[in-house]
């Protein structure tokens, strides 16, 4: 379809090709999903330290807030996969969304199953690729 | 180009604004952590006014008859009114109709027979908390008195269990009907026991509406010591309560008829806190007293709460004589005592570190608000002498040295119960059939004890002597003989126990009412 109606964007997509613009959204969608899954995520550490000091209401905000974080991560899946694509952006974001995407999921098996020895340091590591990517998003796309 | 500037400042600040929030919003609620595992009802009564009415100490019951060896005793359980607040009474379930029931007093040696009758709507048990008794007269979970009057019961037919054998596993105890003798020898130091309910699945609310007395038993070493007595010994029992509108407790239990589904509701299954306290079965009391040593013996009989226990002004010391299972060997001065659900403290607090007419509150250092207050000591005119605390109590010799290995391990941890949230020993759920521990006769046994949340770990039938907390040495509230250990989020600690007594099946559990409800209990057997 034609930009006319969308003043501006005509410039913020200039240097690609004027046929099939690129688009800024999918890198804004990316940036605030990813931020939005590393804090949802780090959010699981103070959970877990709550109940790790008595407090079971926090171990039921920690199942939940799983869920969350599982949802916020595929959305930044999905985003990493439209930067590539209609934002003509870089792919990496996709290999580390999906490598986010499998942690978590990886995290929730082991917290139900209650493998705490590999909980731990698997969430440890969730959380450092969740910052690191996120701080990408928002320098390097 | 400075419109772009500020354009990216309100990005920054922005985001910056929306991580400080998705972090600092759940740190600040929850980044204190939790001093019980639990959730408090809250109470829809009207605010109960502090220290406004007169504390009570339950009375002695006499025996029916008592010949050369044994006293009787008799006991109704009835459903009651109670004044714990002021306004509406409150309707309870009562041993003679009172909360706490009567105090039971006994000799050392001297068997007591407290027959029950069972006039609840519900089947009950009773147990007697610290007692060396045998298997039969113990309380074990399926061996129900069942009511006189059962037409209750027979409206609500009972649909499910722990173990999913549905009803038939009720059979499976030793039942009664109507009532029950049970049979106490008491062969045991003088000590603090307390009886209350302990019906598999329904402990928790049973007790909450009143189903719990002291028995105390006494001996000549104890006398030797002339601690003080009379009105200047007082048994306080502390709970924590929750209450509607009309004054009456509630309790978040799946199905209210305590008939069917065991269990409280999905927020509550870290336990039952309530936000009124009660001590003796009055909220919030005051009490009078003299300028002189008072014997404070304290049970926390709350469902889940933990107690920290101060005095406030702190001018006089918290003596400590005696734990669960009775004397120390020497005294231990305390400014604070750290109390699970159902553990015991013997302490000796002299009044007359105070001037006439001050008020002492004693407070729960643990508690938030009102919670945080428990009763209030008025300090009198009269004065006495102040009683000399001698520096030895009474002799304990430690069972094992302090670095034997483990005999066994038990893990309390949160695990599924039928397919919900509940509470596993080992990883299972407490079932009848299963037998975690099978012990010989005399022997002494080290278990390891690994926790998850605060579980307050009692064992039927011995004390036993904390022997490590944290790979360290035991806690400084662990002292002498305990029945019950105050086992903190992911700790582990040893104890070593004699498995005395009577060939049979007993259990062990957690006593946060609600864990211990929610399946947290298992089986050892001595034979």
């Amino acid at each position: 379809m034609s930009t006319p109606d969308r003043p501006g964007a005509n410039q913020a997509v200039a240097p690609d090709s004027p046929d099939r613009p690129s688009r800024r959204w999918p890198r804004w969608a990316l940036r605030i999903t990813s931020t939005a899954a590393a804090v949802l995520l780090f959010d699981q550490a103070i959970f877990a330290g709550s109940f790790l000091s008595g407090s079971y209401g926090a171990l039921l905000t920690h199942e939940d807030n799983a869920r969350f974080a599982a949802i916020a991560t595929l959305l930044t899946l999905v985003s990493s996969i439209l930067v590539a694509g209609v934002g003509k952006g870089p792919r990496w974001p996709i290999v580390a969304a999906s490598g986010l995407f499998v942690l978590v999921g990886l995290q929730i098996v082991l917290g139900y199953t209650g493998m705490v020895a590999l909980h731990v340091p698997v969430g440890v590591a969730t959380i450092v690729v969740a910052v690191v990517t996120t701080v990408w998003t928002w320098r390097r796309v | 180009m400075s419109a772009r500037v500020t354009r990216r400042g309100f990005v920054a600040i922005g985001v910056g604004a929306g991580v400080a929030a998705g972090v600092g919003v759940p740190l600040v609620l929850t980044g204190t952590g939790a001093t019980s595992t639990g959730e408090s009802a809250k109470s829809a009564s009207r605010p109960v006014p502090l220290f406004a009415r007169a504390m009570h100490v339950p009375p002695v019951l006499a025996p029916s008859r008592m010949d050369a060896s044994t006293d009787y005793y008799e006991i109704s359980q009835e459903v009651a009114l109670a004044e714990i607040l002021e306004g509406p009474k409150t309707e309870i379930w009562g041993y003679n109709g009172m909360f706490p029931g009567p105090t039971i007093e006994s000799r050392r040696g001297r068997r007591s027979v407290v027959t029950h009758t069972n006039n609840l709507p519900v089947p009950t048990v009773v147990h007697l908390h610290g007692g060396h008794t045998p298997a039969e007269s113990d309380g074990y979970p399926l061996d129900l008195v069942f009511p006189i009057d059962r037409s209750y019961m027979n409206m609500h037919a009972r649909t499910s269990a722990h173990d999913g054998s549905s009803a038939d596993h009720l059979v499976a105890g030793d039942t009664s009907e109507g009532s029950r003798s049970y049979t106490y020898p008491l062969e045991q130091r003088a000590a603090q026991l307390w009886y209350h309910d302990h019906r598999m699945d329904f402990t928790g609310p049973s007790v909450w509406r009143g189903l719990a007395g002291f028995h105390i038993v006494r001996d000549e070493e104890e006398d030797a010591l002339q601690l003080p007595s009379g009105d200047h010994e007082l048994p306080l029992m502390i709970t924590d309560r929750a209450f509607d509108s009309n004054n009456q407790l509630t309790y978040p239990s799946v199905d209210p008829s305590l008939l069917g589904t065991p269990g409280v509701r999905a927020e509550y299954v870290g336990g039952v806190l309530g936000d009124v306290m009660l001590v003796n079965g009055t909220a919030w009391p005051f009490l009078d007293v003299d300028r002189a040593s008072y014997r404070l013996r304290i049970l926390n009989a709350c469902n889940a709460r933990r107690l920290d226990i101060r005095l406030d002004p702190p001018d006089a010391d918290l003596t400590q004589i005696g734990s669960d299972g009775g004397l120390l060997a020497t005294p231990i001065r305390h400014q604070h005592f750290e109390l699970a659900s159902a553990q015991r403290v013997d302490l000796i607090v002299d009044f007359s570190k105070y001037k006439p007419g001050t008020r002492v509150t004693l407070v729960n250092a643990y508690g938030d608000g009102d919670m945080g207050k428990i009763l209030q000591f008025r300090v009198g005119e009269r004065s006495q002498p102040a009683y000399e605390i001698p520096d030895r109590l009474s002799s304990i010799s430690p069972l094992v040295p302090a670095n034997r290995e483990p005999d066994r391990t038990m893990r309390f941890l949160a695990g599924n119960v039928n397919g919900s949230h509940g509470w596993v020993v080992n990883g299972l759920p407490f079932s009848p059939h299963t037998v975690s521990a099978a012990v010989s006769r005399g022997t002494v046994e080290v278990w390891r004890l690994i926790s998850d949340f605060y579980h307050p770990v009692h064992l039927h039938l011995n004390p036993f002597q904390v022997i490590s907390r944290g790979g360290g040495p035991p806690g400084v509230f662990d002292a002498g003989w305990k029945d019950t250990i105050d086992l903190r989020p992911y700790e582990e600690a040893t104890i070593a126990t004699r498995f005395d007594g009577s060939p049979g099946k007993y259990v062990f559990h957690c006593h946060n009412l609600e864990h211990e409800d929610m399946a947290m209990m298992a089986n050892f057997t001595i034979s």
